[in-house]
């Protein structure tokens, strides 16, 4: 048997729309999508495919963790995403002495109205980006994962819901650096998808050396979408067909995950469920009104990544290795 | 569709080069390992990934010494037949003969096109069975019925309703410490009329971890931690005040001493302590030098058994690594692991 | 891997067991079938409460004593008796002595060979229907042996289907597997014994024993109208020699040539002989023509070269009106003979029509008038007869069968100097009207007497004819008076029974000429008629070797087809990713269809196109929102169209 190469997606190699005549999402919303695309892919370069995966993951209301060395451009990404689709940003760097209220905010006694009073914290935003969340204690970033599942925060006992859209790109160093806390792995699954950046490639970071600052190029960037746009795309993510057959691919994989020896653990169904939403956003990001395996396969790697715990057998093995691997084992039915 | 061979083959890891260095007889060697009677003969000798495909050129199929038997009183009964000139005797006779022949295809039938693949196998400890498990997947519609697999003594049978999985369990004895292969198993039928024997043989790359065999030994004496100032008394709660230390970012706002934050001085946080604050380290150096290295992991094991069972929170030091205190079943396989591995390459 | 066989499993053996000896109980001594259920139940009630099998010494002993019983019982181990005796013994202890599967197996084979010896004794279609149920229960049993989970109802049906699959081979072999006349080797002497039939002798009371019998003496298939009932006399012995009781056929001196001077046209037809164990054949008077293997006597006896002991079909012709040749003086002399001593008063009833006679026509005549006259009757239990036979039967009983009356007659003849003999075989058959065949019955044996006239020759009279003419007329039923036993099927009243016995008959016929007859000569007018004349057995065995291996082949494809996918669209993508496959370009197991289509479509530049025309297709069918059937038929075409 032939090994494939991963699935290498770029936007010349999407092909034109088929023949039998089904057109994609809305036209309006891919139109909005591929100007997000190709802004973001002007500041970020070299990773068009990350920042594709990164939009699908927001597109079907996941929050994200984008896991690399610093300086690669985690978040300068997130920034630029914000920008692009227009949300209100707010970064949160964490540190060690970073305490919960930090985030959520706290009820000061105004003397005016002789009460208290609730400052939001920086998580009442649509778009968080949460630096280093990995540097913050558990109890702090505790308080952030809540937030995340529940949409919500509870400040003195009364809950405030954080505004729609709600997003969380989270970054986080490598776990074996120091002074870190290691996100658990209970909290890991609330992120959708994880992402590793990488390394520029030579003609990528040729251009980045060549070109202008960064932060002025941000600072000049215009949203693409509306707010109402992007709550359309992402009515039209949910309306994405998912097939049987499909559905089939799906617990193949996941079961496959489940009685491999490969894994300490399967993939749970908040997994699986996070499979098929990322692939409906991914085909969405392609211009595709129904799921293909190519889309499950383009997503698996983020969303599995961090969810397997390879069983480790001397030979370091990276989570897009084993979601490769994975790839691999289990036949498309 | 599925590939019809997942296996890469393992051309020519048998042979020396220099002897078979042209061109000719390097084809010729690429061509004796796709070969059946390469696999016959030395049967596959790498461990195979992934899920293995039964295919038809995989599976072997020979008469049983019952189907040898048949044959010969199918035999008998045509001479009967014959001699007596019974055409019934004719019918009956060549009745059974068709449906030898075809109980020969179900056989086949029985075994071809399955897919195989490794599932989990626990730890154990050296001495215990290593229950590995193969998973069998039946793509068709009809029924697998008595499929056996055997990996060296260890057997196990299952069937394999239609379009379904079933798992078998191979209990493997585990002798040594490391990590156990799964060793080459057949898996044979002889459904439905234990005529033919179909086999084949199948690698799957599975590994089950074997803890080294744990010794009854006491335990060493445990060692308070020092900068606690804690009391070495056995039987102590764990919410025991002990005493109190500086104030670390990540410590509970409930143990802070605010009486003493009250009185305007440091932060302090208080240090609850009981067995888990009292730190066991396994050392092998701790061990008597007259024991082999074998019989050192195997009390250390012990040893950490012991220390999990009382609550101690223990740490793990061998020549090269040491592991922290702590406590709880994941900090004891991860202990036991490190026996099972150390100085055996994975 | 070789557990101990579960209880349900030893049941539907035990039955197999005991459907395939059912039938020889009758035969067998009762002791051994007394033995063979005690060991049957002794494994049950062990299979059932676990508890321990008899230990091996016992059953060493219970051989021994079983081979000593049949020695005894047969005085010989060997013949077909005592070897199937021996088989049902051995099966009983065998079992006793199973403890595990594989043990069974081997027992399982046994019963198949056992069902075979029922064979021996009858191959009618109910024995073949018992033992086609008996190889199913004992199938269902091996497959339960090698699949012990199973529910025995599924192996009931694996077993059917195994069966059933197994068919078409046994009609090849069957057809095709050279048959081989005759017996291998000299065969037991108990082979052929309880066949009915006519005896070698004829003496009170023969025939009448054989009238009661339903038994199927040969069927008779006439190329044109059968002749009228009265004129099916069917030849068989003849009989010359009479000792006062008995005759026999006695040696005649220089019998000359069976020659007549035909009166009439041949009738034409073919007779199927069921096995009888004696030489002769039977054909209407006379047989005008020799079948190959046999022979015609001076007294127009068909003889056999040997014993028919299969069953025999040939084809015959015959004349029903004839003029024998004139005989000699030596074989008239021995159809004057009498023995001394007997019957005084016939003695004196002959010479009285000898004198007042002028010619021996009259001297007939007037004995057959005296049969009509005298009062005869006729009944299946004739009173018992002295020292003289005939004159107790004329002027006593008056009552008797066919052979009296024949026997009457002919010693008559005799007295009065008339060469005389007496022939037996049978009068009459039924016409079945389901398949136009004539069945003559062992009820339907029958005794006539030839009469030597100068200018006539051997000329028939039937002297029952004379004094029971509805015996001839209307058979035997009707001749027999209200109140005596007759045969069951013939009785009148049984209409509808008989309509559906000929129906029965003739299925049972077919059976015979079809699956029963299929014999050497059957095997090469096949042959003939598949334009294969002069097939040696090597070009059979050769034929049967590629037909026989073209089924399992075709079986093989058949069961080894892949997995055929429930979806169509499926279904026809995986023919196309072989179609590409064949081009070198395979699909590998995890690649979605548009990656490649992209890469087949690199690899195929000019079939690039409809590559992806195909994967956009099938995609919509697998993927999309829709089931389109229209689609699966458009990608059905465009698949099929495709060549890369």
């Amino acid at each position: 048997m032939i090994l494939q190469p991963v699935p290498q997606f770029d936007s010349k190699s999407v092909p034109p729309s088929s023949p039998s005549g089904h057109a994609g999402a809305t036209p309006i919303a891919s139109a909005a999508l591929r100007r997000v695309v190709e802004q973001t892919s002007k500041v970020i370069l070299g990773k068009e495919r990350q920042i594709r995966l990164a939009l699908a993951c927001l597109l079907s209301r996941g929050h994200l963790l984008i896991e690399d060395l610093p300086g690669v451009g985690k978040t300068t990404l997130a920034h630029v995403l914000a920008r692009s689709l227009g949300l209100g940003f707010h970064r949160i760097q964490f540190t060690s002495d970073m305490l919960p209220a930090d985030i959520i905010g706290v009820s000061i006694y105004d003397r005016e109205s002789a009460s208290f009073k609730f400052h939001p914290g920086p998580i009442f935003s649509q778009l968080v980006l949460a630096d280093e969340v990995n540097r913050a204690t558990p109890k702090t970033q505790s308080a952030l994962l809540e937030a995340m599942e529940e949409h919500q925060v509870t400040a003195e006992g009364e809950s405030r819901r954080l505004p729609e859209p709600f997003f969380v790109i989270a970054t986080q160093n490598p776990s074996h650096q120091v002074g870190t806390f290691p996100l658990p792995e209970s909290q890991l699954d609330r992120f959708q998808m994880r992402l590793e950046l990488g390394y520029p490639d030579r003609a990528a970071e040729r251009a980045l050396l060549q070109g202008v600052d960064r932060r002025d190029l941000i600072a000049s960037l215009e949203p693409c979408v509306t707010p109402a746009e992007l709550l359309a795309l992402q009515g039209a993510v949910r309306q994405v067909h998912v097939s049987p057959a499909l559905v089939d691919y799906v617990q193949a994989l996941v079961e496959y995950t489940r009685r491999s020896p490969d894994f300490v653990n399967g993939l749970s169904p908040r997994a699986a469920l996070a499979l098929v939403a990322c692939s409906r956003a991914w085909a969405t990001v392609e211009g595709r009104d129904r799921v293909i395996p190519e889309d499950v396969q383009a997503v698996l790697p983020g969303v599995a990544g961090h969810r397997l715990h390879p069983v480790v057998n001397g030979v370091r093995r990276t989570s897009s290795d084993i979601a490769v691997g994975l790839v691999e084992a289990v036949p498309i039915p | 569709m599925r590939s019809e061979e997942v296996v890469r083959g393992p051309a020519g890891r048998l042979h020396t080069p220099r002897r078979l260095a042209t061109p000719a007889s390097a084809r010729m060697r690429a061509l004796l390992a796709r070969s059946q009677l390469y696999r016959i003969f030395f049967g596959v000798r790498e461990p195979e990934t992934g899920t293995i495909f039964l295919s038809q050129r995989r599976v072997y199929i020979l008469p049983t010494r019952h189907g040898v038997v048949f044959g010969l009183a199918l035999v008998l009964m045509l001479i009967g037949s014959i001699n007596y000139q019974l055409s019934l005797g004719y019918v009956l006779t060549f009745l059974l003969a068709g449906m030898g022949l075809v109980s020969m295809l179900h056989t086949y039938r029985n075994l071809a096109h399955l897919y195989v693949s490794a599932a989990r196998a626990e730890p154990v400890f050296a001495g215990d069975l290593a229950r590995f498990q193969l998973y069998l997947e039946n793509p068709n519609r009809f029924d697998r019925t008595a499929l056996w697999l055997h990996a060296g003594d260890g057997a196990g049978s299952t069937d394999v309703a239609g379009r379904s999985g079933a798992t078998v369990q191979l209990p493997v004895p585990a002798t040594r410490r490391g990590y156990l292969q799964l060793p080459r198993v057949t898996i044979e039928t002889r459904y439905p009329l234990a005529l033919f024997r179909a086999w084949s043989y199948v690698h799957p790359d599975a590994r089950a971890l074997v803890y080294p065999r744990p010794a009854d030994a006491p335990l060493p004496p445990a060692r308070s931690i020092p900068d606690t100032g804690a009391a070495v008394s056995a039987g102590i709660g764990a919410d025991d005040f002990a005493g109190l230390r500086p104030y670390q970012p990540t410590d509970s706002p409930r143990h802070i001493a605010w009486k003493s934050v009250a009185h305007g001085n440091d932060m302090l946080t208080k240090v609850f302590a009981g067995r888990g604050a009292e730190e066991l380290w396994l050392d092998l150096a701790m061990l008597p030098a007259a024991l082999d290295l074998e019989q050192k992991l195997s009390c250390l094991a012990g040893w950490v058994l012991h220390a999990e069972r009382e609550g101690y929170a223990y740490g793990l030091r061998l020549p090269g690594t040491a592991r922290a205190p702590g406590h709880g079943p994941a900090h004891r396989d991860e202990c036991l692991k490190a026996l099972a591995l150390h100085e055996r390459a994975p | 891997m070789n557990p101990a066989p579960t209880l349900a499993n030893l049941l539907v053996l035990g039955v197999g067991i005991l459907l395939a000896a059912a039938p020889h109980v009758a035969r067998l001594p009762w002791w051994v079938s007394a033995l063979a259920l005690g060991a049957l139940g002794w494994r049950a009630w062990a299979a059932w409460r676990n508890e321990r099998m008899p230990r091996r010494w016992l059953l060493y002993a219970l051989v021994v004593f079983g081979i000593g019983a049949v020695f005894l019982s047969y005085r010989t181990l060997f013949g077909r008796d005592a070897g199937i005796t021996m088989l049902v013994l051995f099966l009983a202890l065998k079992l006793l002595e199973t403890r595990t599967q594989r043990d069974v197996i081997i027992v399982t084979f046994l019963c198949y060979f056992l069902s075979l010896t029922n064979f021996f004794y009858s191959q009618t279609i109910p024995t073949g229907i018992l033992m086609a149920a008996t190889v199913l229960v004992l199938t269902a049993a091996l497959v339960g042996f090698s699949g012990p989970t199973r529910p025995v109802a599924r192996n009931f049906r694996t077993a059917g289907m195994l069966l059933a699959q197994g068919i078409p081979v046994m009609l090849i072999l069957f057809l095709f597997f050279p048959r081989v006349p005759g017996p291998l080797w000299g065969m037991p002497s108990d082979a052929y014994s309880g066949m009915t039939g006519l005896s070698e002798s004829m003496s009170p009371g023969d025939i009448s024993a054989l009238s009661q019998s339903d038994a199927i003496a040969f069927r008779v298939k006439f190329d044109g109208a059968p002749p009228p009932k009265k004129a099916l006399y069917w030849r068989g012995p003849v009989f010359w020699e009479f000792d006062g009781r008995s005759w026999r056929p006695g040696s005649v001196p220089n019998p000359g040539d069976p020659q007549f001077d035909p009166l009439s046209p041949p009738v034409t037809y073919s007779v199927t002989v069921e096995p009888h164990n004696r030489p002769w054949l039977f054909a209407l008077d006379l047989p005008g023509r020799v079948p190959p293997g046999a022979q015609l006597t001076a007294d127009f006896q068909l003889h056999a070269r040997r014993p028919v002991r299969t069953r025999l079909r040939y084809d015959m012709s015959s004349f029903l009106e004839y003029r024998t040749a004139g005989g000699s003086a030596e074989a008239l002399a021995a159809a004057r003979a009498l023995p001394s001593g007997f019957n005084p008063k016939a003695l004196a009833l002959a010479g009285q029509w000898a004198r007042g006679a002028g010619s021996d026509e009259e001297i007939v005549l007037r004995a057959v008038d005296f049969f009509r006259r005298a009062g005869f009757g006729y009944t299946l239990s004739p009173p018992p007869l002295g020292h003289d036979s005939v004159d107790d039967f004329i002027f006593g009983t008056k009552r008797g069968f066919c052979e009296h009356f024949s026997s009457a007659f002919a010693y008559l003849m005799r007295a009065a100097g008339i060469p005389a003999r007496v022939v037996t075989g049978y009068q009459g058959g039924e016409i079945n009207p389901v398949d136009g065949y004539i069945t003559v019955r062992q009820a339907d044996a029958h005794a006539w007497v030839e009469v030597w006239l100068a200018g006539r020759g051997w000329t028939r009279v039937d002297p029952t004819a004379a004094a029971v003419p509805l015996r001839i007329e209307s058979g035997l039923a009707a001749a027999v008076p209200r109140g005596e036993p007759l045969p069951f099927l013939t009785r009148p009243e049984l209409t509808w029974l008989r309509t559906l016995r000929f129906n029965w008959e003739a299925l049972a016929n077919y059976w015979n000429q079809w699956v029963l007859g299929y014999n050497p000569e059957r095997q090469r007018g096949l042959f003939n008629r598949l334009g294969m004349p002069d097939t040696t057995w090597q070009t059979m065995a050769q034929m049967l070797f590629w037909a026989v291996g073209a089924v399992t082949v075709a079986f093989a494809l058949w069961l080894l087809r892949k997995a055929r996918p429930r979806d169509a669209a499926h279904a026809i993508w995986l023919t196309f990713c072989a179609k590409l496959a064949r081009r070198g370009t395979a699909r590998g197991a995890a690649e979605g269809p548009r990656n490649f289509a992209d890469r087949a479509a690199l690899a195929h530049p000019r079939a690039a196109a409809r590559i992806r025309a195909i994967a956009s297709l099938y995609i919509d069918l697998r993927y999309g929102p829709e089931r389109d059937h229209g689609g699966v038929a458009r990608l059905r075409a465009l698949v099929r169209g495709f060549r890369a």
